[in-house]
């Protein structure tokens, strides 16, 4: 019985087509609009992270004019936080850090849980056990709480905050790398390889690597969000960035001191955060869901 | 099923050893100690030496290790570098609040979580379905923190409907038999605690509940669809059977199994975004404790709310399991695995 899923189901369960009242032109181009937004969006705060240095009208860390000045400011669209620094210049640099170490956790989680994945699911047997058993181990403790111990231990920094959220991760591509690399592990031309003699690294790098990259792909790309929210929740906890260098994360903290007398010094960061971390889910799912359907990726 | 139970049970010893050796790890790595804490930059060398020697930080790494490990063993979680209260009695008074807080959210994340996915399934590709999905999506998206800071904003602030800090009103006199409100309300026959407890725990719980219902309301939405599609939805629908019966009695049965899961994979996560939540809420749990404890860098305190969070963790999980497994009579017949 071939199953069907909801993804290639674009239809309600009488079968009639989904939103039957918008002529199929409008809504094309609808669709259209709404599917390249979330692209736009996590473009356009990588490019400003990028270009904050030449964008941001004053230097983030010094104070530039009176603190606490209301939005819409003369000079200071975004106000002044409770140091007379610029927000808008705060705010443009703090989405480097948040960039960053949300990409770069999740590349470093893809690299090293991959890796660490495809070694278990090539090699089996024994190697497997024991590696699955130490993931096990590490699935059993709360992710946040060894993200939390990690930092404690190494000190705050935005590398070690990579490493923190990227251990955080860690299990999600051991096991996904895992699994897609022994179900090609049993498939015929790695049999083949095995018999013509192929050396276990060549095996995994040339044969079973290339089949199962794409799955990984997609799946860091529905995890960076995941990265982005741990991220800005450490530094939250003051065990991100140091500061006074912006971090939105910390800069949510730090205008929760001043919540009752100036709520947008910790709404207007948090918000920052909450727009990249929903444009990439968007873009996450939209990969996902291409996945799933016929023709698609892989 | 009790082999099974049998061999989850046995890898807890190795789970929680694991832990113990990654929190002293972790802390013992700090920068600067709890001396410097407790200290003053004017204080005699003598008195630092003197309190070095007090708090074992004088003794090489692995010793304080073996005492570390030893102490475990007996259940002693030893006392505070700042303030010498005994941690465990630290523990047991700010887990009860961390759990009330957890079990609230999960209620919140069930309501929200299992009332979204129901409807979107219920009419899927429907402009309802679409904005369950997006809000779902958006709930998953929003940084815990900053949600608790909104609802702070919104409910406290502007509105004035509810307290935004803290657990009890400090007016109120509240003294603790077990730390579970509830439970002393009833011992204590103090009905007028509730109300108040309600009002400081809506926010953190909204919190926690609301930002983790997204992946429960995908989840949710996802298995229906999926039980829908089965044969024995278009049997029942052949027999005539109501479409209302369908849903509720044969689809959600089917679903229910995975939707388990997560609700147990969530109640984990829930411990550590009630960490965040407490902080955001200053909310006095285990988690709040814990960062503070980082901060100060008080070890003792620190090593002794990781370990208890994270034997709470376990445990959880290993009930989920054991849950599921029962929930699924398909599992509980076959031996072994």
């Amino acid at each position: 019985m071939t199953q069907r899923t909801h993804e290639d189901a674009p239809q309600d369960a009488a079968g009639r087509p989904v939103a039957r009242w918008l002529p199929g032109a409008v809504l094309g181009a609808v669709l259209g609009v709404l599917r390249a937004l979330p692209w736009a969006v996590v473009t356009l705060c990588i490019v400003l992270a990028v270009l904050a240095p030449a964008l941001a009208p004053f230097n983030p860390v010094a104070s530039a004019n009176a603190p606490l000045l209301p939005l819409w400011s003369e000079g200071h669209p975004m106000g002044t936080d409770s140091l007379g620094r610029d927000q808008l210049s705060r705010l443009l640099y703090g989405l480097r850090p948040m960039i960053f170490v949300s990409l770069g956790a999740v590349g470093l989680a893809l690299l090293v849980g991959g890796a660490y994945g495809v070694v278990s699911g090539v090699q089996g047997g024994r190697i497997d056990w024991a590696l699955m058993r130490a993931v096990d181990v590490f699935m059993s403790f709360p992710i946040i709480l060894a993200a939390i111990l990690v930092l404690a231990a190494l000190g705050p920094s935005m590398l070690n905050l990579t490493i923190a959220v990227a251990l955080s991760q860690f299990p999600i591509f051991a096991r996904l790398a895992r699994a897609l690399a022994a179900g090609e592990a049993a498939r015929d031309y790695v049999l083949a390889a095995r018999a013509v003699g192929y050396a276990p690294l060549r095996i995994m790098v040339a044969e079973v690597l290339p089949n199962i990259v794409r799955p990984l792909m997609v799946q860091a790309t529905s995890v960076v969000a995941l990265a982005a929210l741990t991220a800005a929740a450490l530094s939250y906890l003051g065990l991100g960035v140091r500061p006074p260098a912006p971090d939105l994360g910390f800069m949510v903290r730090e205008g929760q001191e001043l919540i009752f007398l100036a709520p947008e010094q910790a709404l207007l960061p948090g918000l920052l955060i909450a727009v990249f971390a929903l444009a990439v889910s968007f873009c996450g799912d939209q990969l996902a869901d291409e996945r799933t359907r016929p023709g698609g990726l892989t | 099923m009790s082999a099974e139970i049998l061999r989850r049970l046995a890898f807890l010893p190795v789970t929680l050893f694991f832990v113990a050796t990654l929190v002293f790890i972790a802390l013992r790595a700090l920068p600067g100690s709890a001396v410097d804490v407790l200290t003053s930059q004017f204080a005699t060398a003598g008195l630092r030496e003197q309190l070095i020697a007090q708090l074992g930080l004088d003794q090489p790494l692995w010793r304080q290790y073996l005492i570390y490990m030893g102490d475990l063993l007996r259940l002693d979680l030893g006392r505070s570098f700042l303030t010498g209260r005994s941690v465990s009695s630290m523990v047991w008074q700010t887990l009860p609040v961390t759990i009330e807080l957890a079990v609230a959210s999960l209620l919140v994340m069930l309501i929200a979580g299992l009332g979204m996915g129901l409807a979107a399934a219920a009419r899927p590709g429907t402009v309802l379905d679409v904005g369950m999905r997006v809000l779902a999506m958006t709930l998953f998206s929003v940084p815990w923190f900053w949600f608790g800071i909104v609802m702070i904003v919104v409910f406290s602030l502007w509105l004035g409907w509810l307290p935004a800090f803290g657990r009890m009103p400090s007016a109120l006199d509240y003294r603790a038999t077990t730390n579970f409100v509830l439970i002393d309300a009833v011992i204590q026959r103090r009905p007028e605690l509730i109300g108040p407890w309600l009002a400081h725990l809506t926010l953190p719980a909204l919190t926690v509940g609301l930002t983790s219902a997204g992946i429960l309301m995908r989840l949710a939405r996802s298995s229906m669809l999926d039980a829908g599609a089965r044969d024995f939805v278009l049997t029942a629908r052949m027999k005539g059977v109501p479409r209302r019966r369908i849903f509720f009695r044969h689809m959600l049965r089917n679903a229910a199994l995975g939707i388990l899961t997560v609700i147990g994979l969530q109640f984990g996560a829930m411990l550590g975004g009630s960490v965040v939540a407490e902080v955001v809420f200053g909310y006095p749990g285990i988690g709040r404790m814990m960062i503070d404890a980082i901060q100060t860098r008080d070890y003792a305190v620190a090593q002794g709310a990781a370990l208890a969070l994270a034997v709470l963790y376990v445990l959880v999980n290993l009930v989920t399991d054991l849950t599921y497994r029962w929930a699924d009579p398909r599992l509980r017949r076959e031996p072994g695995r």
